[in-house]
C-alpha cells in the first residue's frame, strides 16, 4: 500500500482518538458539573454560541438571520460559572441531572498547524428538579479544537440545537 | 405532569363569572386566586374573550423590510402570516387554505408573492387574495369568488413606531386609543429618532410551563423579585451593581386598559451617564426630542423607562448592562410576547431591537448585551422560567383550589404622585403591587365581556 497514504491514515486515526477523547472527557466533566475543571479545557480565545433556528426551506437560510441564545467568550463563560456556582441559581437548583453522548465524530485539519474542525452529534438529556420529566436537547456542534502543549483546548463552539423553539425552559446546561 | 382540573357541576360559563367575581372581590382585599395560572376553562375563555378581540402584537415592520417579505406569527392559538406587499402595505392573514384548511405557509419567514396550498394547490396572492386553483374548469367548472375565497384578514391592523398590531374584533377601538397612555410611552421609548428602531435578528422562542400572565403580569411592575429571584446576577458579577432593595429606585405608571410601565432612577443610582438608559453622548446628540412633552423629557433624564407590559401578552424591557465585564453597561431594547399555549404552559418569543441610526458595531454589541441578561441563555431570564412554573404548579393543586388557598397582593402603599402631569398614576415605587392589579383588574373586564361571542350566538 502507498506508503503517504499509511501516514496519513494513522495521522487522521491519531487526530480522531485526540478529539473522540476530549469530547468524550468534556462531557464527563459536565456531567458531573465539574465546571472549573470544563473552564480549564477552553482557549483564551474560545467563542461559545448557541444560533437561533427558524424553519426555512433551505438548511442556509435556517440560521440566516444571525440570531443567537448564546454567544459567549471566555469573560461571559467565565459569569456563567459563577453564577451555577454561586448557590443563588435557581434555574438549576437543584441542578439538572444530565447524560451527554457524543458521536458522529468528524475531524478535519485546517490550514493553520494544531488546529482540527471537529463535528459531533450531541444528545443531551437533562432532568430539572426532583420530580419533573426529563427534556432531551439534539445539538448539532462544530468545534474548533486547538493543541497546545497542555493537551487540546475548545477554541470554538457552535452548537446549532434542531429546535426552532427550544422544549427546554432554559440553557442552565452547557451544549 | 398531570393537570389537574376540579371537577364541577358549574357550566363554563358560569364558572367563569363566578371567578371574576371572586378575583374582584378578592383583588379589593389584597388577594388574589391561582385559577387563573392554570385553568382549561380559563384558558378557553382567553382564547375567546382576550386574545381574539385585543390588539396583540404581531411584528416589527423591520422584519419584512421588502417587498413580498413574510414572516409567520400567532395570535392567541390562531397561525397568521404577515406579510409585506409590493405597494409597502402590511397584512395579517389565518394561514388555513380556505378550500380544506391546510396551512398555506409552512416557514418561518421568507420572501413570496403567492401562497400555495399544498394539499390541492389552491394558491393565494400575498395579500390573501384568490388567485386560482388546480384544473379550475373540471373542478368548479367556474372560479371560486376570489373576493369570497381569499385567505382571511385580520380586520384590523396598524402600526405605531415600526410595531405592527392586529385586532381580529372589528368593533375594538383604534390602536391609539386601545394603547391610551401606553402610546405616550412608545414615544418616550421608540420615539427618538425618525428612524425608528430595527430588529436585531429572528426572535428566539422557547416553552415555559408557567402560565403566560406570570409573563405579563411580571413585565407590569413586580421590581420586587429582582432581589432575590435575580440575586445570582450580583453573585456572578453580571449585574454591576447590588440588585438587593432596588424597588425605591423604581416608580410604576399605571395606564388605562391593563398597561404598566416601571421606570429606574439610573442616573441616581449607577450615576449621571445613565440618563437616557446610558446611551453615550455622541448618540444621544443625534436624538430628536422635538415630539416630546416636557414630562417626557424628564423622564429620560431621571426616570428611563425600563420595562412594561402592554396588554394582553406584550412587554419589553431597555436596562443598561455590560455586554462582557469591564464593559461600559449599555442599553438594549428586548421585546417579548408572552405566547399562550396550553393551561399554565407559554411560548416565549422575544427580540431585541436598537435605533437603527446607531453604528452597527453598537447594535452587535447591544445585541450581545441583551441576550446575555435576556432569554432561555439569559443570566437574568433563566430564574424566571423556572419560578413562574412554580406559580403554575400551585394552581393545579387540588388543595389549593379547594380551599381557594389565596396569593398575597398586600404591599404596603402610598398615595400616587400628585403632582403627575404624564397618563395615568404615577407611583413613586413599585411597591404596593399596583400594577399588577391594574392587569388583573383589566383581564377580568375582558373575561366578563362575553356577548360578542359568535360561536354561542349561532
Amino acid at each position: 500500500m502507498d506508503k503517504d497514504f499509511m501516514t496519513h491514515a494513522a495521522a487522521d486515526a491519531d487526530a480522531f482518538l485526540l478529539a473522540s477523547r476530549f469530547l468524550a472527557q468534556e462531557a464527563k466533566v459536565l456531567d458531573e458539573r465539574r465546571f472549573d475543571e470544563w473552564f480549564e479545557m477552553l482557549d483564551d480565545e474560545i467563542i461559545y454560541e448557541v444560533p437561533i433556528r427558524i424553519a426555512r426551506l433551505k438548511f442556509a437560510d435556517e440560521t440566516a438571520g444571525d440570531g443567537h441564545f448564546i454567544h459567549d467568550n471566555k469573560s461571559r463563560l467565565k459569569i456563567r460559572i459563577d453564577r451555577l456556582n454561586c448557590g443563588d441559581c435557581w434555574s438549576e437548583t437543584p441542578p439538572s441531572r444530565t447524560v451527554r453522548v457524543v458521536g458522529s465524530v468528524l475531524v478535519t485539519s485546517t490550514e493553520r498547524p494544531g488546529v482540527l474542525e471537529v463535528d459531533s452529534a450531541l444528545l443531551l438529556y437533562r432532568q430539572r428538579g426532583s420530580d419533573s420529566n426529563g427534556d432531551t436537547i439534539a445539538v448539532r456542534r462544530t468545534d474548533v479544537l486547538r493543541l497546545g502543549e497542555k493537551g487540546p483546548t475548545l477554541l470554538r463552539r457552535r452548537a446549532l440545537v434542531a429546535d426552532t423553539s427550544l422544549r427546554t425552559p432554559n440553557l442552565g446546561v452547557f451544549l | 405532569m398531570y393537570t389537574y382540573q376540579p371537577i364541577s357541576s358549574e357550566n363554563d360559563a358560569s364558572y367563569i363569572a363566578g371567578l371574576c367575581d371572586r378575583i374582584e372581590r378578592s383583588l379589593d382585599e389584597g388577594q388574589m386566586p391561582a385559577d387563573p395560572f392554570r385553568d382549561d376553562r380559563v384558558f378557553r375563555a382567553e382564547m375567546e374573550r382576550i386574545f381574539t378581540r385585543s390588539w396583540v402584537f404581531v411584528a416589527h415592520e423591520t422584519e419584512i423590510p421588502n417587498s413580498a417579505d413574510f414572516v409567520t406569527r400567532r395570535i392567541g392559538l390562531d397561525p397568521v402570516i404577515v406579510t409585506r406587499t409590493r405597494d409597502g402595505g402590511i397584512n395579517v392573514l389565518l394561514n388555513h387554505c380556505r378550500h380544506r384548511g391546510t396551512p398555506v405557509c409552512a416557514e418561518d419567514a421568507g420572501n413570496t408573492t403567492h401562497f400555495r396550498c399544498p394539499y390541492h394547490g389552491w394558491t393565494y396572492k400575498n395579500n390573501g387574495e384568490f388567485v386560482g386553483a388546480p384544473e379550475m374548469q373540471m373542478a368548479y367548472g367556474k372560479r371560486p369568488d376570489p373576493k369570497k375565497w381569499g385567505l382571511i384578514r385580520a380586520p384590523r391592523v396598524e402600526v405605531t413606531h415600526g410595531f405592527i398590531f392586529a385586532c381580529l374584533s372589528d368593533d375594538a377601538p383604534s390602536l391609539q386609543e386601545y394603547l391610551a397612555g401606553a402610546g405616550w410611552m412608545f414615544d418616550v421609548l421608540f420615539g427618538l429618532h425618525p428612524d425608528g428602531l430595527r430588529v436585531l435578528a429572528p426572535p428566539e422562542r422557547f416553552v415555559i410551563r408557567a402560565d403566560w400572565k406570570s409573563g405579563a403580569e411580571n413585565f407590569s411592575g413586580d421590581s420586587y423579585h429582582v432581589g432575590t429571584a435575580h440575586y445570582s446576577a450580583t453573585l456572578s458579577g453580571f449585574a454591576a451593581g447590588d440588585l438587593r432593595n432596588n424597588g425605591n429606585r423604581a416608580a410604576g405608571f399605571l395606564l388605562d386598559n391593563g398597561h404598566s410601565f416601571v421606570g429606574h432612577r439610573l442616573p441616581e443610582w449607577f450615576g449621571p451617564e445613565f440618563q437616557f438608559w446610558g446611551y453615550p453622548p455622541e448618540l444621544r446628540a443625534q436624538m430628536d426630542l422635538s415630539n416630546l412633552d416636557e414630562t417626557q423629557k424628564e423622564l429620560l433624564t431621571t426616570l428611563p423607562i425600563t420595562i412594561g407590559t402592554i396588554f394582553p401578552n406584550f412587554s419589553f424591557v431597555r436596562f443598561p448592562s455590560a455586554s462582557a465585564p469591564g464593559r461600559f453597561p449599555m442599553a438594549y431594547t428586548d421585546i417579548r410576547l408572552w405566547q399562550p399555549l396550553e393551561p399554565g404552559v407559554m411560548e416565549m418569543w422575544h427580540w431585541q431591537l436598537e435605533y437603527a441610526f446607531m453604528p452597527e458595531e453598537y447594535q452587535r454589541e447591544s445585541y450581545i448585551a441583551g441576550q446575555f441578561g435576556f432569554g432561555a441563555g439569559g443570566m437574568i431570564e433563566q430564574d424566571d422560567t423556572v419560578l413562574w412554573e412554580g406559580v403554575a404548579r400551585f394552581a393545579g393543586s387540588p388543595w389549593a383550589r379547594r380551599d381557594g388557598i389565596p396569593m398575597h397582593y398586600k404591599q404596603k402603599r402610598v398615595e400616587p404622585d400628585p403632582d403627575w402631569k404624564g397618563p395615568g398614576q404615577h407611583f413613586s415605587t413599585t411597591y404596593g403591587e399596583y400594577m399588577q392589579e391594574g392587569f388583573w383588574r383589566r383581564w377580568i373586564k375582558d373575561m366578563r365581556d362575553h356577548a360578542r361571542e359568535a360561536n354561542q350566538d349561532g
